[in-house]
């Protein structure tokens, strides 16, 4: 069985980084890079890795995770006005359509969004020999809250751009007992 | 038949996505949001296929395809995985319970739909029973031809018609254009470069949205391979170049079932109109004839008894529309219309060269012809030998 020595961070860039272009291109025929966090942005880090929330724009973040011999979450973070950019595309509506349709379709698409991608990253952690199965998915909103790991859990932070919009992933990862 | 899929996923989102990929198709959409919904819906209404989502709450999608199988009543139902739970073991271990194919998410539409078409003979809703749409009504024809001369010629040989007819000169252009939009006919050109026209036909016929497009092969009239190819692979019709323009209209105008009846038949207050082209090509005498009884029928229960039958524009006289000529006088008496004839000087010249139609009296016309009948008396309408007795059609 491999081990958290295998599952080396180059590995899982590369794993999320085909997740996120894969799920972005084929349902929302989007382009997505990869980008360095150091670039600036305009846009202040997020999410707040040092545990002190900062004032933010509202973000909704998705999360699935996946259980068996590797455990993890990842979270998406999506400003709220690319998560309706997002919701718009996948369900071939316009913005003001979304908007009027409530906090729930988006709520549904960036939930479905997050178990699309995690799902393309953990199929390819299970067919590297670590079986495991995914979560339900699940929506945090909010502008000013901050996401904490255990000790125990190894972190790893992506940032990626489409469409004009900063989009972070944040993998939190065990191996199983 | 109208075949019915449930979606069961507890995302809105993915069901949202199935119905929009669904919607230009012959079916129904049913929904459940976790396993318990789909085997209720699944006995109730006994689907034809099931997407099928793994990660659900309540009871997941491995538990409901456990259950569906073992009832016997909907062990038969086609199951199509869509999911994001992928990997070779998991895809493996589900298969063995018995699906019929696997879509991991994210999936294209495209996939979908041809996943689905495997399964059952998904049919676009325009194939299915629709309002019968007429030769006046707008149709989107595309023709795919890399000699611009040929496209310029079928637009402007057809723009009498309310056809849009979009010319491109390319296999992928014609793919992406079909992609975007499905044309109701399409004329390909056998001349594309390296056998393109047979490509694009077989991805057009794998393609559901344009399985049941016809679609014609354009060809030149000696290249005999290629006109049997043509027909071995598929294609609707032949129409060889040179094209005569009124034969390919006639052509495509059967070929997308289109009502050609408003071209040739009116009726209004008063009359029922029977008006002949100037080119009267047997395909046109043939569609005539076939309406000719049904038409006059309805002007008949519409309260009408008087008809014209227009020939002024065209252009000289043979059997066959002395024969449909024949037929609809004939019609009118066994109706009991009073009927009268329109034409030109040369028609007129050429009726009195036959003995049969030497005693027809025309009118030169149609306000002469409508005057004469709102005048006249409808008492009788022939002399019993098969000829007409009005002033219009003297015996």
């Amino acid at each position: 069985m491999p081990t958290s020595a295998c599952i080396t961070e180059p590995l899982i860039r590369d794993h999320v980084t085909r997740a996120i272009k894969e799920v972005f291109s084929t349902m929302l025929s989007q382009h997505v890079q990869l980008v360095d966090p150091a670039k600036p942005t305009g846009d202040p880090a997020w999410p707040p890795v040092d545990g002190k929330p900062t004032q933010h724009e509202a973000y909704v973040v998705g999360t699935v995770g996946f259980i068996g011999e590797i455990n993890g979450l990842m979270y998406l973070y999506l400003p709220e006005k690319f998560a309706r950019f997002v919701t718009s595309h996948m369900l071939g509506m316009t913005e003001s359509e979304v908007v009027a349709e409530g906090d729930e379709v988006v709520n549904d698409a960036i939930g479905e969004l997050t178990n699309m991608t995690v799902g393309v990253f953990k199929n390819a952690l299970f067919d590297s020999g670590l079986s495991c199965r995914l979560t339900i998915p699940s929506i945090l909103r909010g502008s000013n809250f901050t996401i904490e790991p255990i000790s125990s859990a190894d972190r790893f932070i992506f940032y990626f751009d489409c469409a004009g919009h900063r989009l972070v992933t944040d993998i939190l990862m065990k191996f199983g007992e | 038949m109208r075949y019915r899929i449930l979606t069961v996923d507890d995302s809105k989102t993915v069901r949202l996505i199935v119905r929009k990929s669904l919607k230009s198709f012959d079916c129904d959409i049913l929904e459940a949001s976790n396993g318990v919904e789909g085997l209720a819906i699944a006995s109730k209404e006994t689907p034809d296929v099931v997407l099928l989502d793994v990660t659900m709450p309540v009871m997941d999608g491995v538990e409901m395809l456990t259950k569906l199988k073992a009832d016997p009543q909907l062990k038969a139902i086609p199951v199509v995985m869509l999911t994001a739970e992928g990997g070779r073991e998991n895809v493996l271990k589900i298969a063995k319970i018995g699906v019929r194919d696997y879509i991991v998410k994210p999936f294209k539409e495209e996939l979908l739909i041809e996943k689905l078409g495997r399964i059952i003979d998904l049919k676009p809703l325009t194939a299915g029973p629709t309002k019968a749409r007429s030769i006046l009504d707008p149709c989107d024809i595309l023709v795919v031809e890399d000699k611009p001369v040929i496209i310029q010629q079928i637009q402007e040989g057809l723009n009498h018609t309310q056809w849009k007819i979009q010319g491109l000169s390319a296999l992928g252009e014609a793919t992406d254009f079909c992609q975007r939009q499905v044309p109701d006919m399409i004329l390909i050109s056998l001349s594309l470069p390296e056998d393109g026209a047979f490509k694009l036909f077989r991805l057009l016929r794998t393609n559901l949205k344009t399985k049941y497009t016809p679609i014609f092969a354009l060809v030149v009239k000696t290249d005999a391979v290629a006109q049997q190819q043509a027909q071995q692979i598929g294609f609707s019709a032949i129409i060889t170049k040179p094209i005569e323009i009124s034969d390919l209209e006639a052509k495509m105008a059967k070929a997308m079932n289109l009502d050609t009846s408003p071209r040739y038949f009116s009726i209004d207050k008063e009359f029922f109109t029977m008006r002949l082209p100037e080119n009267c090509s047997p395909i046109v005498i043939n569609e005539v004839s076939n309406h000719l009884k049904t038409k006059l029928a309805e002007a008949v229960n519409a309260g009408l008894s008087r008809a014209i039958i227009d020939v002024q524009e065209v252009k000289s006289l043979n059997m066959t529309i002395i024969k449909l000529l024949f037929q609809t006088m004939q019609t009118c008496r066994d109706l009991a219309m009073q009927f009268s004839l329109v034409g030109n000087t040369q028609i007129i010249t050429e009726c009195r060269g036959f003995e049969d139609t030497r005693n027809w009296t025309f009118f030169e016309s149609m306000a002469e012809a409508r005057a004469y009948l709102s005048a006249k008396n409808p008492v009788s309408h022939g002399d019993g030998e098969g000829r007409p007795v009005s002033a219009a059609v003297s015996a």
